[in-house]
């Protein structure tokens, strides 16, 4: 299938090695517009945006910047703590400037599990809606992180 | 308007060939939604409007000129070599295919030297088009209707009009597309193509008015 | 015969109209895309440059021994490489486009890997790049400081001399080395200036760095590695005002310089070197530099651990930097402040060392993030 040279540029930045070791779509075969679609309904199903969702992220992020690499808590079993890192990093799409660089790791006590992002990782959620690819260390899924950041149908019963 | 319009003057004027040759290609005979011929493109640009212009605009110069190139290389290089034995219609395709991925390169140059504006405003599409199948359709069936060199480039400039016509509808089609709520598994290229069959449905309607 | 001859004709035929094409296009790329020699004025004459013309200027900057610093090589993406272009850019391409504000235009900024040398063109950069070479050098010693922090000695080959102030920094060049392109990523020098031929770099970890992973996991002793620079403003001022230097992580750099090129000069103003990290094993170089704050009256290190853990027995100063800072220092009026470390820990340490009196103009950093 073709993509518009536009998207083309896009998805050409997002292939591993070029602006990042690892690119942007994990091992996800779908198009980068079926990515965001599928994601944006997957929100839009518990009735949120990804605007939200990425805002709830930047407070977290927030608190775990100020807190410069110590882990602090942020809500009852939830734990972030920001990994710095020097260097930044461009959006794939080109003209939203730069990102520094750094991982905020999120660990909810309850299951253990893990979740990673990054400014950058905001920036493509809040403007672009994409989460990227499934199998990618920064995927998020979004109905998963909308339950953990307390959003959603829970959040609004 | 414009199909009576081009129905009328073909019915009226035998000397007015050249524009019935024009409006047939570009109307009744379009290219893609009567040929289905550069789908690929078509389904994958028309999500956006500024593209699909831009591309729609590449085709019609690109389809025009190499139509008239290889008609000129038909009827005075291929046709005279008939003599010994060798027949056109097995050399065409490949020397015309060859044709036009030449002369798309030289014309990115040359755009690139003369205007930098149309440069950078075609320049994304011109790589595209070396291997859109509208073109080779196009420059193959003028061919197929023994149309003279001035006559094929009429004739190629109307299947690339035609062809842009049909992206730039499409594209405003999908504009509205975009508010419509669409079942999940027609999301994309599926609803397209349907849009796209109901489009041809209405214009096979008109094919062969003018012959 | 006769079908021999119509397969001899058809393909004499298709290589003729091919072999026409041929020659038309490298005609075409002879005339047409050939932009001649061109000259690029920089800094209204103060260096001019005959150059061949169709290539992208950054590039062509690059071989006549230009750097302009650039974080993705040349692909349009990370929009560094501005330059500003006084005459003969022509019109902004759509590359550029996206990577360039109103203001940036006006001010008539230019990415300079997406504006091609079609003409003369009149060109303007911070004079300072003049003095910035590429260096060939090999890897002698790679030593791990932290679990995530390398510390990697340069012994430079060609040329084999470098000038540069402490605390400016230089682009080591990354090489293709799984499927990533080169890439140049920019690491502060922390080896002394009086030492030429020798470069340190301190460098951590990036998870998904394509610079880091490279050094961390491919790079070592023996290799041979290419680099640029020097760049920067981050440096010592002129003044005697007392200093506050505050870095975490691999900001140590600069200042590892700095205070040992103090040493040399025998330059003695007083400093203090608040150093935070999270536990202990994040610490490192803390002997050394304890050793200096004993030999060098006027030069105090204060380590700091933000999380200590409990088998860490830290006895030393605890919680965020910044806390530190602000239990450390009673009025900065006259003090002046240096700072290295990623960018949350810049504006926080910003804010402290205002809230104490030192006034903005002295407070010193280079933004990596």
């Amino acid at each position: 299938m073709k993509h518009i040279p536009q998207e083309r540029r896009i998805v050409e930045r997002m292939v591993p090695g070029v602006l990042c070791l690892e690119g942007f779509l994990g091992s996800d075969p779908r198009s980068l517009s079926e990515i965001i679609e599928t994601d944006r309904r997957a929100l839009e199903d518990i009735g949120l945006d990804c605007q939200s969702v990425a805002r709830r992220l930047e407070k977290v992020y927030e608190i775990a910047v100020a807190n410069l690499e110590r882990p602090v808590q942020v809500g009852t079993d939830l734990e972030a703590v920001h990994l710095s890192a020097m260097g930044r990093i461009p959006c794939p799409w080109g003209g939203c400037g730069l990102w520094p660089k750094g991982d905020v790791v999120l660990t909810d006590r309850t299951t253990g599990r893990v979740y990673r992002f990054t400014a950058l990782s905001m920036h493509l959620i809040g403007l672009h809606g994409f989460f990227q690819g499934r199998g990618h260390r920064y995927r998020l899924e979004p109905d998963e992180i909308a339950r953990l950041l307390g959003l959603g149908k829970e959040g609004s019963q | 308007m414009i199909l009576m319009l081009a129905d009328t003057l073909a019915k009226e004027a035998a000397g007015q060939n050249l524009l019935a040759i024009f409006f047939a290609a570009a109307i009744t005979d379009n290219i893609l939604l009567t040929r289905f011929l550069g789908m690929c493109s078509f389904l994958s640009i028309s999500s956006q409007m500024r593209a699909s212009i831009g591309l729609g605009l590449a085709v019609i110069f690109v389809t025009a000129c190499t139509g008239a190139i290889n008609a000129a290389l038909y009827w005075f290089v291929l046709i005279p070599l008939e003599r010994y034995g060798v027949p056109a219609s097995s050399l065409q395709l490949i020397l015309f295919i060859v044709v036009i991925a030449a002369f798309v390169q030289l014309l990115e140059m040359v755009i690139e030297r003369v205007s930098l504006g149309l440069y950078f405003a075609l320049g994304v599409f011109l790589p595209l088009i070396t291997v859109n199948c509208a073109i080779l359709g196009a420059n193959l069936f003028l061919i197929n209707k023994n149309l003279t060199v001035f006559e094929g480039f009429v004739y190629s400039a109307g299947a690339g009009a035609g062809w842009a016509v049909a992206i730039i509808l499409m594209a405003g089609i999908r504009i509205r597309l975009k508010t419509a709520r669409i079942p999940a598994a027609l999301e994309g290229p599926g609803i397209t193509l349907i849009i796209c069959g109901i489009m041809a449905l209405a214009f096979i309607g008109l094919s062969g008015l003018i012959k | 015969m006769r079908e021999l001859q119509i397969v001899l004709i058809a393909t004499a035929v298709v290589c003729g109209v091919c072999t026409v094409l041929t020659v038309l296009l490298l005609l075409a790329e002879r005339f047409i895309a050939n932009y001649g020699r061109c000259t690029i004025d920089i800094n209204q004459g103060a260096r001019r440059l005959e150059v061949r013309g169709g290539s992208p200027l950054l590039g062509t900057l690059m071989e006549e021994g230009v750097f302009i610093p650039s974080a993705c090589g040349g692909k349009g993406s990370c929009g560094e490489c501005k330059v500003k272009v006084l005459a003969g850019g022509g019109p902004i391409a759509p590359t550029e486009a996206p990577l360039l504000s109103d203001q940036q235009r006006t001010a008539n900024l230019r990415i300079s890997c997406q504006v091609k040398v079609r003409n003369d063109m009149a060109i303007e950069v911070p004079p300072e790049l003049f003095s910035v070479r590429e260096y060939q050098a090999v890897v002698e010693r790679i030593v791990d400081l932290t679990h995530d922090i390398k510390e990697l000695r340069l012994k430079l080959i060609e040329p084999g001399e470098i000038e540069f102030t402490a605390g400016q920094y230089i682009q080591l060049k990354a090489p293709p080395y799984a499927h990533n392109e080169a890439v140049y990523r920019a690491y502060s020098v922390a080896s002394p200036p009086d030492e030429k031929d020798h470069l340190e770099l301190i460098i951590r970890l990036v998870p998904g760095g394509i610079c880091t992973t490279w050094v961390f996991e491919h790079l070592t002793e023996g290799h041979t590695v290419s680099l640029n620079g020097p760049y920067g403003k981050f440096r010592l001022s002129d003044s005697d005002r007392e200093m506050v230097w505050i870095a975490g992580g691999s900001g140590m750099a600069p200042f590892w310089s700095m205070v040992r090129f103090m040493k040399a000069h025998n330059i003695a103003r007083k400093c203090t070197y608040f150093f935070g990290a999270v536990r202990k094993r994040d610490l490192f170089l803390v002997d050394e530099l304890r050793q200096l704050e004993r030999e060098l009256d006027w030069f105090t290190f204060v380590p700091a651990l933000s999380g200590p853990a409990a088998e860490d027995n830290w006895s030393g100063e605890t919680g965020l930097i910044t806390e530190v800072v602000d239990r450390h220092i009673a009025d900065g009026s006259n003090m002046e402040g240096y700072l290295c470390g990623s960018g949350g820990m810049i504006d926080a340490a910003v804010k402290v060392l205002l809230k104490k009196g030192i006034a903005e103009d002295c407070i010193f950093y280079d933004k990596f993030t």
